[in-house]
């Protein structure tokens, strides 16, 4: 079979080049000459997203089934470590059934979390240091290996069990988990802060299953911000206490969240390190909003675009900021802000009255509602995040805490930079993934700091994000079209751009992420073929998960 | 145009109609159902009672069935409202006749369940000869539940309920296709749980055919060599697991091989099977080794899969190879065979094998078509060239399973749902002996382009239609599909809030939704 052909290739190359030695890797002091080394180096370790620098020998070791947990430190002991290391071994151990018992080298993982602090916010620190003792010791053979996780919070140390699961190899003669090209020393950080994926469960609902499922894959990626864009003219499925009749414009009575599956959303998702940061897009798409409060239209005739005239508009979104704010911990508050018409407001006669008497035109009735909603979302103590047509056509009236969030082309995060304002890169022609025709290449070579050469604006653009609108995604093909290519974006915000500005993606890249695939179908997510020419569609024929 | 909107317009007012009778969405139909016009609130504390029953539950099949009734009841929701002080449920008696939870072909799955009206501190009923008809009446009943997101607490409409049910055919089978794509034990076992709610109860595991052997099998442990990669397998555990998990949800797994037509990639391991290394299908028959190598598959097999049946292929057989391999044409010769007759020979001393490890024998229709009198008496004849097959075969005495091609084989993206609701078993065969002969029918999802990625909505909506025509009585299902349509609409959004991937009803195969709307509407 052409795969054994490749894997004994492999190990002879592996045996060549690095037996025993341990070879610095990522970093950005390497030389040319390493680099090239590296690059094989890379192409031959199974990690998704890569880590920004790391070092292997050349033994295997085996993994103990029953391996146990050792916390240490003031942030070891919390519940968080303790359930995320249950369900690694879970994920690690349950994909085949049957192991073999004897002795193992590796029975105990010792996670050290200097920090009880357990606040997830933007910036928290999730860099961690992952440690593999081979089993020889100072020339004497050890029966017992040691591994170790140190991070300075939990959330550290989770993305430290999603890299050691990923070195976890079933050994299908022996029957046992091994970790081939011990030992290891990692270390590891995010190079973006955000690293985000955007659902939207109002153009289909999408049941709480399905987003706990999506959560839980972004953990995977180690993507780390879920912007749930809940609602938007289609569909309101979200319970808002002080205003009970907006949900009455979902779909039906079924697709609907009630405040209780949203605090479960937000917990579940916080046990996996990851924020969520809630959307309402005001004023443009917000038609939905009305069937439960029909004041809220224009008119019964012309719906779309919230009433700017009215008092009530804004009351009801500080009332749904106010009831949000209890559900949302995250300082980032989406508000929306894209693809405004004035039409209804100009056809309809009380608004244009309105706007005659305060001398506004459409424009100016857009940026005053956007400034108030901002005004809003800071009163309740948030960072107003809106779509960049608000930059565009009053950036320097926004208020200095917006973060722009770009997606209408390329180019635009460094003019927010320039004005000082920070910026999420979504440029819809690269990081679309509703836009089936974009390859995977395209997510992974999108850069997020092109064009920005000064360190003070680097530091400026928090990250970016990968967007799935809904109008053609629903339960049926929405993790098939997120993956694989959200990981593809993934690996462009996490690891150092040294490690994701190789070229020859196909040599250097693919058949990582082919095999990082392959693992997300073992652990039961539908990602869909990497090479397809368009996005979620079938495998065109038989073959292996790797080829394809 | 306004004659289409319109039409539109009135498909939409029949939906939200559908809705409102909340009861009628059962999927499948029962075979008897009644209902009143209450509602009940289930309790908090929801619980199971077991008392009287001949069952022990010494397995946790029962128990374990309950819990996961009640979770995929809650759906992920929070269900913690207050309770109304009339109408709560308590919990569900379960009285079940027989003590032994053994499950194979014909294992009796009939159930009654009685939800009762408006009483204080009232249990439903369920009555079951076996554990497994409790199950069908746990996902009966799961069907009548809805959690109100208003009140956050599990409501029940239409009560009483009185549901008399049992299947109209004990074979009600989906295919999976594990050689042209690996689908992981994950995969497998939710595919295994959406069947469930369907009722359906076997898994015809194609484990095996040309592109790979993924399954090892310690009689000759070089066979999975043939595997598409190293870790694309499954080992004997894995496959032990498959069943067991089957097994506790009511569901057997009918194992194949394929022989002698679709077999190639067994000679990578043993590259002696294939008549040359240039003519490399079907196995070579003039070699002892190859019936060898059948007996070893077949032992080993006969210690995991413990149904009544294995399935031994034998169609799409091309014998070109034997007789332009030189060594294999002089076998021929000198048995005075030709090809087709070595086709005869090699399925039936495979039979014979089968038979000698107990297993009873089901084929695919070519060896029926072309030697039918001299298949053995025990063998299942698995129609799926056309219509018309499973009156030849029942009127031969065979026994039969009806899987026509045009109609339920689900990698035809243009079979649609409302044909396979309509495809019936029975069409043509009117004697009642004969009638028994055809033990049911099974979807099929070949694999060459179902992946993990993409099989769960390839199977569903359009298997739960084939599985209502299996399991609900003749004189019950709909005569025109569009009677059942909203049904079937409101099951496809109960497997999404399950989270099983089943694709809208609008469209081909697997479609994506076409634009946004609400799930019931697509």
């Amino acid at each position: 079979m052409p795969f054994g052909a490749f894997t004994a290739l492999h190990l002879l190359l592996i045996a060549l080049l690095f037996s025993g030695v341990l070879l610095p890797a990522g970093g950005r002091k390497r030389s040319g000459l390493r680099r090239s080394t590296v690059r094989l180096d890379d192409s031959s370790i199974y990690l998704w997203p890569l880590p920004k620098q790391y070092s292997h020998g050349s033994q295997t070791l085996t993994v103990d089934p029953d391996i146990a947990l050792e916390a240490r430190g003031p942030g070891g002991s919390s519940a968080i470590v303790s359930e995320a290391f249950d369900r690694y071994k879970n994920l690690v151990f349950k994909q085949q059934a049957g192991y073999a018992g004897g002795d193992h080298d590796i029975a105990k993982l010792i996670v050290v979390v200097a920090s009880e602090n357990d606040t997830l916010q933007l910036g928290v620190n999730e860099s961690y240091t992952l440690y593999i003792r081979g089993a020889s010791d100072g020339g004497r053979l050890s029966i017992v290996s040691e591994v170790s996780i140190e991070a300075n919070t939990i959330y550290g140390a989770l993305r430290g069990l999603e890299t050691l699961s990923q070195l976890c190899i079933y050994n299908y003669d022996t029957k046992t988990i091994e970790v081939h090209k011990a030992p290891w020393f990692i270390q590891d950080e995010p190079r973006f802060s955000y690293r985000g994926l955007l659902l939207d469960t109002s153009r289909h609902f999408l049941p709480v299953n399905i987003i706990k499922q999506v959560i839980e894959s972004m953990s995977y990626a180690k993507l780390n911000v879920l912007h749930w864009h809940i609602i938007d003219e289609e569909s309101f499925p979200l319970e808002v206490p002080t205003y009970p009749n907006l949900w009455e414009g979902s779909y039906t009575k079924w697709e609907r969240y009630t405040v209780e599956d949203a605090y479960e959303i937000v917990d579940f998702a916080k046990r996996r390190g990851i924020h969520i940061m809630a959307e309402i897009d005001v004023p443009g798409h917000a038609e939905s909003w009305g069937v439960g409060y029909p004041a809220l239209w224009p008119s019964r005739n012309c719906t779309e675009t919230l009433d700017v005239t009215k008092n009530f508009s804004f009351e009801v979104i500080s009332g749904i900021l106010t009831d949000m704010r209890k559900i949302f911990p995250f300082e980032l508050f989406h508000l929306g802000g894209d693809e405004v018409h004035g039409d209804c407001w100009l056809s309809t006669p009380h608004v244009k009255e309105w706007l005659n008497q305060h001398n506004m035109t459409t424009n100016d009735a857009y940026q005053y509602f956007v400034l108030r909603a901002q005004d809003i979302a800071i009163a309740h103590n948030w960072t107003p995040v809106n779509w960049e047509e608000t930059f565009n056509s009053f950036g320097e009236k926004l208020n200095p805490h917006t973060v722009v969030h770009n997606w209408l082309g390329p180019g635009v995060c460094p003019k927010v930079v320039a004005k000082g304002l920070r910026c999420i890169a979504s440029n819809q022609g690269v990081w679309y993934l509703d836009h089936l025709d974009i390859p995977w290449e395209d997510f992974y070579t999108s850069e997020p700091l092109e064009g920005i050469n000064v360190t003070s604006q680097q530091e400026l653009v928090l990250g970016g994000e990968v967007c799935m609108w809904g109008e053609t995604t629903d339960t049926s093909d929405v993790q098939q079209t997120i993956w694989p290519r959200a990981a593809a974006a993934a690996e462009r915000l996490w690891s150092s751009i040294e490690a994701t500005s190789a070229g020859g993606l196909n040599d250097t890249v693919l058949h990582r992420l082919q095999y990082f695939r392959g693992l997300l179908n073992h652990r039961g997510v539908p990602a869909a073929p990497v090479t397809n020419r368009y996005a979620r569609q079938p495998p065109i024929g038989p073959g292996s998960c790797f080829s394809q | 145009m306004a004659g289409v909107s319109s039409a539109a317009l009135l498909a939409g007012f029949l939906l939200s109609l559908s809705f409102l009778a909340d009861g009628l969405n059962l999927w499948p139909m029962p075979a008897s159902v009644s209902y009143g016009s209450g509602t009940l609130y289930l309790s908090n504390d929801f619980q199971l009672r077991t008392e009287g029953s001949r069952y022990s539950d010494g397995s946790g099949i029962l128990k374990e069935a309950f819990q996961r009734m009640v979770d995929i009841i809650k759906i992920a929701h929070v269900v913690d409202g207050s309770l109304p002080r009339y109408g709560v449920l308590k919990g569900l008696r379960v009285l079940v006749f027989s003590a032994d939870d053994k499950l194979n072909f014909g294992t009796e799955e009939s159930y009654k369940l009685s939800i009762p009206a408006n009483n204080k501190d009232a249990y439903a009923e369920i009555e079951a000869q076996t554990v497994y008809g409790a199950l069908h009446a746990f996902e009966t009943f799961s069907q009548l539940c809805n959690v109100n997101l208003t009140t956050n607490i599990i409501e029940l409409h239409s009560a009483p309920w009185k549901i008399v049910d049992q299947p109209r055919f004990p074979y009600r089978g989906l295919m999976i296709d594990t050689s042209r794509h690996y689908l992981p034990l994950q995969t497998i076992k939710n595919v295994i749980d959406s069947m469930t709610y369907a009722k359906l109860n076997v898994l015809h595991w194609h484990a095996v055919d040309r592109e790979s052997f993924p399954i090892e099998l310690p009689s000759f442990p070089k066979l999975w060599d043939g595997a598409y990669s190293y870790s694309e397998r499954y080992t004997t555990a894995d496959a032990h697991e498959i069943v067991q998990y089957a097994e506790r949800r009511g569901i057997n797994v009918l194992a194949e091989i394929d022989v002698p037509g679709h077999a190639r990639s067994w000679g990578i391991g043993y590259p002696s099977l294939w008549p040359s290394s240039n003519c490399q299908e079907p196995l070579d028959v003039s070699n002892e080794f190859t019936f060898q190598v059948i007996d070893g598959i077949l032992s080993d097999f006969s210690k995991i899969f413990k149904f009544k049946f294995v399935h031994l292929g034998g169609d799409e057989v091309n014998t070109s190879c034997w007789t332009r391999t030189p060594h294999i044409s002089n076998w021929l010769k000198n048995h005075g065979m030709n090809g087709s007759d070595a086709y005869r020979y090699f399925v039936l001393r495979a039979q014979k094998i089968a038979l000698s490890h107990g297993y009873d024998v089901i084929n695919w229709e070519e060896t029926f078509n072309s030697f039918g009198k001299e298949l053995s008496p025990r063998t299942v004849v698995h129609n799926w060239l056309g219509g018309g097959v499973a009156q030849k075969v029942a009127a031969a005495g065979l026994r039969c399973i009806v899987s026509n091609q045009d109609k339920w084989y689900l990698d035809h993206l243009d079979a649609t749902w409302d044909g396979f609701y309509m495809n019936e078993p029975l069409v043509n065969i009117t004697k009642p002996e004969q009638q028994k002969l055809i033990i049911g029918g099974e979807v099929c999802m070949w694999g060459e382009t179902v992946d993990a990625s993409d099989i769960e909505q390839t199977v569903w909506p359009r298997a739960a239609a084939a599985a209502e025509r299996l399991w609900t009585p003749l004189k019950k299902l709909a005569k025109d599909p569009m009677l059942v349509r909203t049904r079937l609409a409101h099951f496809r959004c109960l497997l999404n809030r399950r989270g099983v991937a089943a694709a809208p009803l609008f469209g081909l195969g697997r479609a994506a939704p076409p634009h946004q709307d609400s799930c019931p509407k697509q």
